[in-house]
């Protein structure tokens, strides 16, 4: 395990070194090239000689990639064009308020998404498995940047009993205020999500209920939740967790729109701000640390496979 | 040709007996017949009246009006315009370039099919809008930089698919039969496995529109969409959200087309799925304790 582990991550990094070499081509894909980018538009002759000084940008690209890619491995991935700090640390500053949000919503999706589920795979095409399928579809087709503008209209312009911009409070400083913080964004992305896994799951049970394992369980007299709840749930679970593996790239680009609802203070609005401003350090920066968390991510739900099910062997 | 058309037409039929694809056509097709008559109607999108601004919905404006007092109904019908060309054109790239990658990659299964399905995994592994947000980045906001972003993102979905009919038909006889004849590598993917193989990719058009819709919306949400004053339904509800509490109508309004739009292509793009499922038992006789 250990060993698979070891070259899973050996395994990223050709990709991030693809990707920011991709991010840095594409910035000298630019009409003017990064100096363009750095002065301006309307810079003079002076300014712009300065910046190509300073930045060192006469040298040819594949130098200044390797110059680039030689401090990033030390940690330093530059400054911020726009505010002048380093872009780890604007980073590092964002990243908490992510991952609480993150962590806040898959809760939220896995409180509604799997009872959803079982309860229409329980009868499949009954009315109630129309009923929620239904919902499924809503909460998969309404665009969670307006979900949340709802969300904000009735519980902050209208109830008054939440805020309608998000702070970010670290949970364990102050749960109550955390909590109200995160409530609406949590309910907009986890939404979205439990719709994506309600199917998926509603899928699998359906599939796995047909199964000759499940009828000689039935045959043996096994109580029905017992096969629901022991033996159908847990090999139904094998597809699924493909599935949020896989949904993973959806739930990041949920996370940017919903951040960006909320003003919710994370790492998908450094990001919006990045582009926004042109700032290519930290667009860089921001990007890499993305990948990094969605290979993470990805490479969790495989070792996941090996817990839920022990034929699996990582060698 | 005239058969692939007639195939098509018993599919709309059949569409049209479900209830929910139904309604979803018929509200696709109102959407579409404002966009294209946008211009004999009586709105003006871009006419403003500071005087008239932020009023709620009235027999005059039936949406209300914005903060530069311009119509919002008319604005949405506009938008229409810029939501549905975003979806066709991205449809289009993807076809256009997934496509043929698809057919080659699944045709020859070399190393040509490795070297091509690991671009297409890399294009894969990115979340959609991070990489439409780095390019809109790179070249700037207008409305070509998000069509081309939002195409993109949809060419692997199209490979992948056609890959997958290419795989399953390259051994049949009737493939066999062109290739005995001395038909040509391009003769045999694109004349006679790809009209075989339409129906798979049709459904993959209009997933792909209802994504395209939603990325556009989303690209303009963020700010960094179709540029003003082109209307733009996520543009729409950017602004819209600065006055949720002086025109709560402003935000919501927008945001039922854009989810009605949404939930149609949804709707409709899943009872083809299983109209063709079905077609697919049908024709391999499969029923209880089959495959599925």
């Amino acid at each position: 395990m250990t060993a698979y582990v070891l070259r899973r991550l050996f395994q990223m990094l050709p990709v991030l070194l693809v990707a920011s070499f991709a991010i840095f081509a594409m910035i000298y894909a630019v009409p003017g090239g990064p100096v363009a980018v750095i002065v301006g538009e309307n810079a003079g002759p002076e300014e712009i000689a300065a910046a190509i000084q300073r930045y060192g940008l006469d040298r040819p690209m594949v130098v200044q990639y390797a110059d680039w890619l030689g401090r990033a491995m030390t940690g330093d991935f530059g400054l911020s064009l726009h505010s002048r700090q380093p872009v780890l640390q604007l980073i590092g500053e964002r990243l908490p308020a992510t991952l609480q949000l993150a962590f806040a919503a898959i809760i939220v999706a896995l409180v509604i998404g799997i009872p959803v589920a079982i309860a229409s795979a329980v009868k499949p095409n009954s009315w109630l498995d129309r009923l929620l399928s239904g919902w499924s579809a809503l909460a998969l087709g309404v665009p969670t940047f307006w979900l949340g503008i709802l969300l904000i209209l009735l519980f902050a312009v209208e109830l008054r009993w939440l805020p309608s911009a998000s702070r970010h409070v670290p949970l364990w400083e102050s749960p109550l205020d955390a909590l109200r913080s995160l409530a609406l964004p949590a309910i907009t992305l986890g939404t979205y999500v439990s719709g994506i896994l309600a199917r998926f799951l509603r899928a699998s049970l359906i599939g796995e209920a047909r199964a000759d394992y499940v009828r000689t369980a039935r045959a043996k007299g096994v109580p029905e939740n017992r096969i629901v709840g022991l033996h159908i749930m847990r090999n139904a679970l094998l597809p699924f967790v493909t599935v949020v593996g896989l949904m993973m790239a959806n739930f990041i680009g949920g996370a940017v729109v919903t951040e960006a609802v909320f003003t919710y203070p994370g790492l998908g609005r450094l990001l919006i701000q990045a582009i926004s401003t042109r700032d290519y350090p930290l667009l860089q920066g921001c990007i890499l640390v993305i990948l990094v968390a969605y290979m993470l991510i990805n490479l969790t739900v495989d070792m996941l496979y090996a817990w839920i099910d022990p034929r699996i062997e990582y060698r | 040709m005239t058969e692939t058309l007639a195939r098509l037409k018993g599919l709309l039929g059949r569409l049209l007996a479900r209830r929910g694809a139904a309604l979803g056509l018929g509200f696709l097709a109102l959407v579409a017949l404002a966009a294209a008559f946008a211009t004999v109607l009586p709105f003006d999108p871009l006419s403003q009246s500071v005087a008239a601004s932020l009023l709620p919905p009235s027999a005059e404006n039936w949406f209300g009006t914005d903060e530069l007092g311009r119509d919002i109904l008319a604005r949405v019908i506009y938008g229409a315009r810029t939501s549905l060309l975003t979806a066709v054109g991205a449809v289009v790239i993807a076809a256009l370039v997934g496509v043929p990658i698809g057919l080659a990659a699944g045709f020859y299964g070399d190393w040509r099919d490795s070297l091509l399905m690991r671009c297409i995994d890399v294009l894969l592994a990115l979340p959609n809008i991070l990489f439409a947000m780095a390019l809109i980045a790179v070249l700037g906001r207008s409305q070509g930089a998000a069509l081309i972003a939002v195409g993109i993102a949809g060419i692997p979905g199209f490979a992948r698919i056609a890959r997958a009919q290419v795989m399953a038909l390259r051994q049949l006889d009737f493939v066999t039969a062109v290739r005995g004849f001395g038909g040509s590598p391009g003769y045999i993917m694109f004349r006679t496995i790809l009209p075989n193989a339409l129906s798979p990719l049709v459904v993959q058009a209009i997933v792909l529109a209802s994504i395209a819709i939603l990325l556009e919306a989303a690209l303009a949400f963020l700010g960094v969409g179709v540029p003003p004053p082109t209307p733009s339904w996520g543009e729409m509800l950017r602004t819209g959200k600065s006055y949720l509490y002086e025109a709560p109508t402003y935000a919501v309004l927008p945001g039922i087309v854009l989810t009605l739009t949404i939930l149609s292509l949804d709707t409709i793009g899943r009872a083809l799925t299983a109209i063709l499922d079905r077609d697919e038992t049908d024709a391999s006789g499969e029923t209880i304790g089959g495959r599925r």
